[in-house]
């Protein structure tokens, strides 16, 4: 692997961001939309006839529910989104007629995911500080390790759905904005397991997320974190993820069986 | 010489895209070499298999079967290594549209691991010869295809390859500008002995350009020659005659030889056989016909490139 190249595609995706707004709308403008959606609906929900206290742990779990999905669209969407940006842009031979390894550009994608997740949290951290007085920090030293867990889940659904747009073409971009989506019900974000149907838990408790996500809302509560919780999580991360990276690698050879022009 | 890249027996079958459909075998069992500093063209009909073997040895289709080898090393156990020394520039592959010309040059010069201080020089350099040095701080969608096409260019040559395949880089140039890219390759060619595979639709682009032609068609290569000496194996010229007196017994006297005749005025335009025109030209005279100019055209390379492009099937 070679610095160089991994710096030059680095590039590649942090120059738009000087005039693209589109990129910054999805970075800044629509995490923003949602805290305050959020914020003020959590706000009104727990006005309605709880207590205090307990008004208080439903807006802030609403809002670090918020937080950390933002982590996982984000690291999801980077990985993706950048592979849809270079058939967008009519660019993806030039890239791979160059001494590029696969294996640089996935390693340029996951570092750009940190980078602009990390964009994210620094404008969303301090507005749900401002706006709600909720700090992200009292959660702790497991700040990190949710973190690493939600970007984990981001990259494996960004592999999977980057496998799909190299296996079937772009006609099935869909699936980049849809795959995460169907997480969204499943992991428990803004709610308790224990609020989904019967039917439907045991299908959550296949999704990494979920213990991450129950484990947040434990540590609002006041409450200690499972370490099998946390376990199980980043067990289900890694599985996920060897099968999106496998499953991404086995649909690059497969496109270029096919041959990468045609994505053009 | 030394042998700069090497195929053998190279084949692509596409598999079926529907059941009950055929395979369909895009490039058929090639073998060609480049020596070190040679143009080579790539000639064909559409659908002949150009792009393909392009595609082949850039490594973004893989083969079906056959050997590539660039510098004596097996492309395909040393990819990232060869491609450091082979660069790519079509007229129909774009670059990222939001970035600056300069950012996108800058972006494949790292790639091939040119630092920045090296980019700068060989930047300035190439975008003032090509006339876009003034465009370097607007964004590609703001540019002209002819524009985007120089500055492709530069971008293949500004990491000084060893190797460059061409795809029509002249396609949607002006002929000034179709003339200075070709003034460019050659210069390029005679200071770092930079070999080229060009394809063109422009025969006398080739004939100007390429010592050598490789002529593929329906995925086979049919022809291996200089530019001349596959117009020469034609031995059809085109003689034009300016009649003065006896324009129908030409056309009479055409169609017993059994020649291709065209009328246009006084003049007749007569296909025939380089080796019978003196003949020719005596029986003519025997009929009384008088012409008071006379053009003979030998065959070019364009003449070859239709009389070979008919599809067989």
């Amino acid at each position: 692997m070679k610095l160089h190249r991994i710096k030059a595609l680095c590039l590649r995706h942090l120059y738009p961001l000087k005039r693209d707004f589109d990129l910054l709308s999805d970075m800044i403008y629509w995490p923003l939309i949602d805290t305050l959606l959020w914020g003020v609906t959590g706000q009104w929900l727990s006005s309605a006839g709880q207590n205090a206290d307990e008004a208080r742990i439903l807006i802030v779990s609403i809002l670090m529910g918020l937080i950390f999905w933002n982590v996982i669209w984000r690291s999801q969407a980077e990985v993706s989104r950048n592979l849809m940006d270079e058939i967008w842009n009519n660019n993806l031979i030039n890239l791979f007629s160059t001494p590029l390894r696969v294996d640089e550009w996935v390693t340029s994608v996951l570092l750009l995911s940190v980078i602009k997740t990390s964009i994210t949290l620094l404008l969303l951290v301090p507005a749900v500080f401002f706006l709600y007085t909720v700090n992200v920090f009292q959660l702790g030293w497991w700040i990190p390790v949710f973190f690493l867990s939600t970007t984990m889940t981001g990259w494996w659904l960004g592999f999977i759905s980057a496998g799909i747009v190299l296996r079937y073409g772009p006609k099935a971009q869909t699936v980049i904005w849809t795959l995460p989506g169907i997480l969204l019900p499943f992991s428990a974000i803004y709610f308790p397991l224990s609020q989904l149907p019967a039917v439907i838990q045991p299908i959550s408790r296949i999704i990494p997320t979920t213990y991450i996500f129950e484990s947040m809302r434990t540590l609002i509560q006041g409450g200690m974190v499972r370490p099998d919780y946390l376990a199980i999580s980043f067990g289900l991360n890694i599985v996920f993820l060897g099968f999106a990276f496998w499953f991404f690698m086995r649909s690059f050879a497969y496109s270029t069986k096919l041959g990468l022009g045609r994505f053009n | 010489m030394n042998k700069i890249l090497e195929v053998t027996g190279l084949t692509k079958i596409y598999p079926a895209e529907k059941k009950g459909k055929k395979p369909f075998t895009a490039v058929d069992n090639i073998s060609f070499s480049i020596d070190e500093g040679q143009i080579i063209g790539l000639l064909g009909p559409n659908g002949a298999g150009k792009s393909t073997t392009i595609s082949m040895l850039l490594g973004n289709l893989s083969a079906t079967s056959g050997k590539i080898s660039y510098f004596g090393k097996e492309f395909n156990e040393n990819r990232s290594e060869v491609l450091n020394q082979v660069t790519f520039a079509s007229t129909y592959i774009k670059m990222p549209w939001r970035l600056t010309v300069m950012e996108n040059l800058r972006i494949y010069a790292f790639l091939y691991g040119v630092s920045e201080k090296t980019f700068q020089s060989r930047a300035k350099k190439f975008l003032t010869f090509f006339g876009v040095w003034n465009q370097r701080d607007k964004t590609m969608n703001n540019l002209s295809a002819g524009q985007i096409t120089r500055i492709m260019l530069a971008k293949a040559f500004i990491p000084h390859p060893k190797v460059v395949l061409l795809d029509e880089p002249t396609a949607s140039l002006d002929p000034d500008i179709a003339h200075q890219v070709r003034a460019f390759v050659k210069e390029q060619q005679a200071e770092y002995n930079t070999s080229v595979l060009y394809t063109s639709h422009n025969m006398d682009e080739v004939a100007d350009l390429c010592e050598r032609v490789l002529f593929l068609k329906e995925g086979k290569i049919i022809a291996n020659d200089t530019p001349e000496k596959l117009a020469q194996s034609l031995n059809t010229a085109h003689m034009t005659l300016r009649i003065e007196d006896g324009l129908k017994r030409v056309t009479r006297f055409c169609k017993e030889q059994s020649l291709e005749v065209e009328i246009s005025k006084r003049d007749a335009r007569i296909t025939i056989d380089e080796q019978q025109i003196a003949t020719f030209l005596i029986l003519l005279a025997s009929e009384g016909i008088t012409y008071s100019q006379i053009a003979i055209d030998t065959p070019t390379l364009e003449d070859y490139f239709l009389s070979v492009s008919t599809p067989t099937s």
